[in-house]
């Protein structure tokens, strides 16, 4: 008699160690996620400054991602206001990155060799930022896993050198390794925890506030407060701290954008504020580095 | 003779950026050989794939003879130096040098002698520089070089005749070999001919040459297709976009819950298309099934890419529906107040303004058009609301598509629901044109609501730039009228645009706008008869008297003038009109002092008075003709005039002694000249 044998789902939490052993396998500085609410992984000062001067740097981390207009209540299966992401980021980029990339898919169970990957055209922007680069969505059977981004500029500066950033978002890697329907239903340890069981209420409660309890009227103050201090510490050359209030800035104005309170020509005036800052906290980090 | 072979193997290029780098890689690689007088076969090609952009060229010698030339140096009286200067910098030495006069003075001379070149050292020498010369759309740098590509550039593999071309582009030199793995990149090889190249990647399924994969996959899809006897929609840019991005095609048949079919098919295409770089697949009626193509880069042996890719329009179509469901029934007649707070552009207002100004607009278009004025305003009020749907943030590209959808959902009339879903048809030369009057006229006022804008904020295109795309704007305003063979008075239609910019407190220049802009559309009209393919001496003759308010008879003159100008009635008509205005042209009095008629009493005989009676008629003819007009009956009618004028110019001499007898001739043939002009100007015509 032959017996089936039935691979062992990868759990989420076992992707994001597979991913951090492989990463740190590669020479990658393994950080703990910012503790700041921000939009993405490339928020995050080990992106965001790191990538800017001309000091080498590799760095590998997950990071909880605040889109409050993505919130749908937890009703829908693809969106969320509150998601991880697996960052990577290394500096000068290496010639062998796409190999990298690859390996580190297999480590978590994905033969390049079986499915269909695709490296398709995504340029991509960051007007808060001031940041742009050229790269590539990885698609994997159709399904987009992973952004994979070569800096070309960061908070107005040119990059020199090039810094390659590759972002996983880990719901939708993990939806796909588990072949799950819904983010709610992924499969969270080996005891049966799923993601609904960790994030179902958060999702329901903070949609709520992101929506419709959050003060708009202090959050327009808290805004104010916020680029005031950061204007403040870039004056005393600190660039960590005002780059902080910056991000604090940046997650005030996504919430305020999610209430539907910020008309479409203050939205530019906002973010155009967000990204004078960015650029004078990248400039101060920059004399920093020399 | 010899073959040039070269591949640069690279990260995944865009499909676009793949063809800008072909056609600039070919070009450069052209200009190389002409410029240095080598012979090529002009029949080379560029391929490309994602990773490899490969160029092969044949037929050529691997050496050329460059023939002798004198070489022309300093002036005798220069200073000793610069003749030193020429003999070193030719290589030579003094007693090769002599003295020769010319024109200028007294100049030192070298013979350079005829010699051969090796085709091999000035491909060395400048095949970095060609690759330099490639103009990419868009490029970038990595890591810590000053290069720019596509994307980037990890090796390149270079031959002439078999043998390995040695040259650096930047930090990469170039060799014999190439990775076979381009997802990994591994497993170097060593290839000296294309042919070896092209079967050794042939035999792992990668097809170099991008035509060949096209055929492929087309013969694949058409298989498929004919056998179930469904058909798919020729997006030709879709298919040239898929080509372009696998090397070793597998078309893989998928499908998805038929209950999404519920969903404005539109959603569903631009979701497959746009998205996901699907082909959907219809029945034999354009009925969207729930069918769809995928074309990977692998062979899907596990099934994994088929169940991958249906989970993913699965999820991707659960979203459209959600965001459907919701927006449906969220009344657009209250939500048109919300687009004041959506900003149309900077210096024009909001949609609200905008939305205001097309109203009115369309409402005077609605007299003319013989349409109801009511209806037309619900639809320019509505126009835009969809604007601010989830949907249209999610699918840009639907704009209109989806408000039409949500009329229809919330009860509007017929024509207003497909007014609203046209309203931004056509868009450029190529797109759908609306036919119903409502959409007409609706989609007339976006755009002369749009053209009026822009040039009001001199915001009109350059010759090189056009970012708000206003010329695409133009042809399809140009398209509406000549294509639905609509009357209208252009002219005043932009006037009055003006003045509703400024009852909203926009100081616009009006006969400034109105001058700069019918010039900017009677060009669109020259360039649209272009595209038609008519003659330009034709396009310029109607065009040259017949202005804005006169489109579409320009056009379908000129029309009609192309199609019979070798035939009898085009060619004699112009015969006619050419042999009296040059006899005009050589009495350039005439035009000054004419009277505009002949005196019939002044006569000699019945040559004058036959060409006299026979143009009296074509000029009552036109005073006749109303507005049903024939053209090639006109035509017709001009070009019967042959025999009076063959007999006329035979057996008349206008150049008499008598100055009033040869006056009262030439205001003769002016008449005719006049009277031909009812059609249009035809001096332009060359015959």
């Amino acid at each position: 008699m032959v017996s089936k044998i039935k691979k062992k789902t990868l759990s989420f939490q076992d992707t994001i160690f597979n991913l951090q052993k492989y990463w740190s396998k590669k020479g990658c500085v393994i950080l703990q996620p910012y503790d700041q609410e921000v939009g993405a992984g490339t928020f995050h000062p080990a992106t965001t400054l790191r990538s800017l001067g001309p000091k080498p740097w590799k760095t590998a981390y997950v990071q909880p991602s605040r889109r409050p207009t993505d919130g749908r209540y937890g009703d829908n299966p693809n969106r969320l206001q509150h998601y991880y992401q697996f960052q990577v980021l290394i500096k000068p980029s290496p010639k062998e990155i796409k190999k990298m990339y690859l390996n580190s898919l297999s480590s978590i169970g994905i033969n390049h060799e079986e499915h269909d990957v695709r490296f398709v055209e995504d340029d991509w922007e960051s007007p808060t930022l001031g940041a742009a680069g050229l790269g590539w969505e990885v698609w994997c059977d159709g399904m987009e896993v992973t952004q994979f981004t070569y800096f070309q500029q960061m908070a107005g500066v040119e990059c020199k050198p090039v810094s390659v950033e590759i972002t996983y978002g880990l719901e939708r890697l993990c939806m796909f390794i588990q072949n799950k329907k819904s983010v709610f239903e992924l499969i969270w340890n080996d005891e049966g925890i799923t993601y609904k069981d960790v994030f179902y209420q958060s999702e329901k409660e903070f949609s709520a506030y992101n929506f419709e309890y959050a003060n708009t009227d202090n959050l327009f103050k808290i805004f104010e407060m916020l680029e005031e201090e950061s204007k403040l510490l870039v004056e005393k050359k600190i660039s960590l701290p005002a780059y902080d209030q910056c991000l604090k800035c940046s997650h005030v104005f996504n919430i305020l954008d999610a209430r539907g309170v910020i008309s479409v020509a203050q939205r530019s005036e906002y973010i155009a504020r967000i990204r004078e800052l960015t650029k004078s906290i990248g400039k101060v980090w920059i004399e920093s580095q020399s | 003779m010899s073959e040039l072979f070269v591949e640069l193997f690279s990260e995944e290029i865009p499909a676009r950026l793949q063809i800008n780098a072909r056609n600039g890689l070919k070009k450069n690689i052209k200009n190389f050989f002409v410029d240095n007088q080598i012979k090529f076969n002009e029949n080379f090609n560029v391929y490309s794939t994602p990773n490899r952009l490969v160029l092969h060229v044949d037929k050529i010698p691997n050496e050329i003879q460059l023939s002798s030339e004198e070489i022309k140096g300093p002036n005798v009286n220069a200073p000793e130096k610069a003749l030193e200067g020429f003999i070193r910098s030719n290589n030579t030495i003094l007693e090769k040098i002599f003295k020769k006069n010319t024109e200028k003075g007294e100049f030192y001379f070298f013979n350079k002698e005829s010699r051969k070149i090796k085709v091999s050292d000035l491909l060395e020498k400048n095949l970095s520089e060609i690759f330099k010369k490639i103009a990419w759309n868009k490029s970038m740098k990595w890591a810590n070089y000053d290069l720019y590509w596509g994307r980037p550039l990890k090796s390149i593999l270079a031959i002439f005749n078999k043998k390995p071309l040695n040259f650096d582009f930047n930090h990469i030199n170039s060799s014999n070999k190439t990775f076979i793995d381009k997802s990994l990149e591994e497993g170097m090889k060593i290839f000296n001919d294309f042919h070896s190249y092209l079967k050794f990647f042939k035999q792992k399924g990668i097809l170099i040459d991008q035509d060949l994969r096209k055929k492929i996959i087309q013969n694949k899809i058409n298989e498929i297709i004919n056998k179930k006897n469904l058909k798919i929609e020729q997006n030709e840019r879709l298919i040239d976009e898929i080509v372009n991005i696998v090397e070793k095609p597998a078309v893989i048949v998928c499908d998805f819950d038929k209950k999404f079919l519920n969903i404005p098919s539109e959603i569903l295409i631009t979701t497959m298309q746009s998205h996901q770089k699907y082909l959907p697949i219809f029945d034999k009626k354009n009925n969207l099934t729930n069918n769809f193509f995928v074309v990977s880069d692998i062979k899907d042996t596990k099934g994994f890419v088929k169940l991958g890719n249906e989970r993913v329009i699965e999820a991707r179509l659960s979203d459209a529906e959600f965001f459907w469901e919701k927006n449906k029934t969220q009344n657009l007649v209250k939500q048109v107040d919300k687009l004041k707070n959506v900003n149309y552009f900077k210096g024009l207002g909001s949609y609200f303004d905008k939305i205001q100004r097309m109203r009115k607009l369309s409402s005077l278009i609605s007299d003319d058009f013989l349409i109801s004025k009511d209806k037309i305003e619900i639809a320019s009020s509505i126009c835009k609301v969809d604007l601010m749907s989830d949907l249209v943030g999610e699918f840009p590209e639907l704009q209109g598509i989806v408000g039409g959808h949500f009329a229809r959902f919330q009860g509007f009339d017929k024509e207003v629901c497909l007014a609203v879903s046209e309203q931004y048809l056509p868009n450029g030369m190529e797109s759908k044109l609306p036919k119903k009057m409502y959409s007409v006229a609706l989609s007339i006022s976006d755009k002369l609501d749009s053209l009026v804008g822009f040039f009001g904020i001199n915001l009109k295109p350059t010759s090189s730039k056009d970012p708000y795309a206003i010329r695409r704007m133009a042809i399809s305003l140009v398209r509406l009228i000549v294509e639905n063979e609509i009357k209208i008075k252009l002219k005043d239609l932009i006037v009055y645009t003006c003045s509703v910019y400024r009852d909203q407190g926009y100081e616009f220049d009006i006969k400034k706008i109105q001058n700069e802009l019918s010039d900017f559309i009677i060009e669109r009209l020259k360039n649209y008869l272009k595209e038609k393919k008519i003659r330009q001496d034709i396009i310029e003759s109607s065009t040259f008297l017949l202005g804005l308010d006169d489109m579409l008879k320009s056009y379908k003159k000129s029309l009609c003038l192309n199609k019979n100008i070798k035939k009898e009635i085009g060619f004699e008509t112009i015969a006619a009109y050419k042999r009296s205005l040059n006899i005009l042209n050589t009495e350039e009095k005439m035009s000054t002092e004419s009277l505009g008629f002949a005196d019939p009493g002044l006569f000699k005989n019945d040559y004058e008075k036959k060409l006299y009676k026979k143009i009296n008629e074509i000029r009552k003819y036109f005073l006749s003709v109303g507005k049903d007009e024939n053209y090639e009956e006109t035509l017709k009618i001009l070009s019967s005039i042959k025999k009076e004028v063959n007999d006329f110019f035979d057996n008349v001499i206008v150049n008499d002694e008598d100055i009033i007898i040869k006056k009262n001739r030439l205001e003769l043939l002016n008449m005719l000249c006049k009277t031909f002009d009812n059609y249009f100007n035809f001096s332009k015509i060359e015959a």
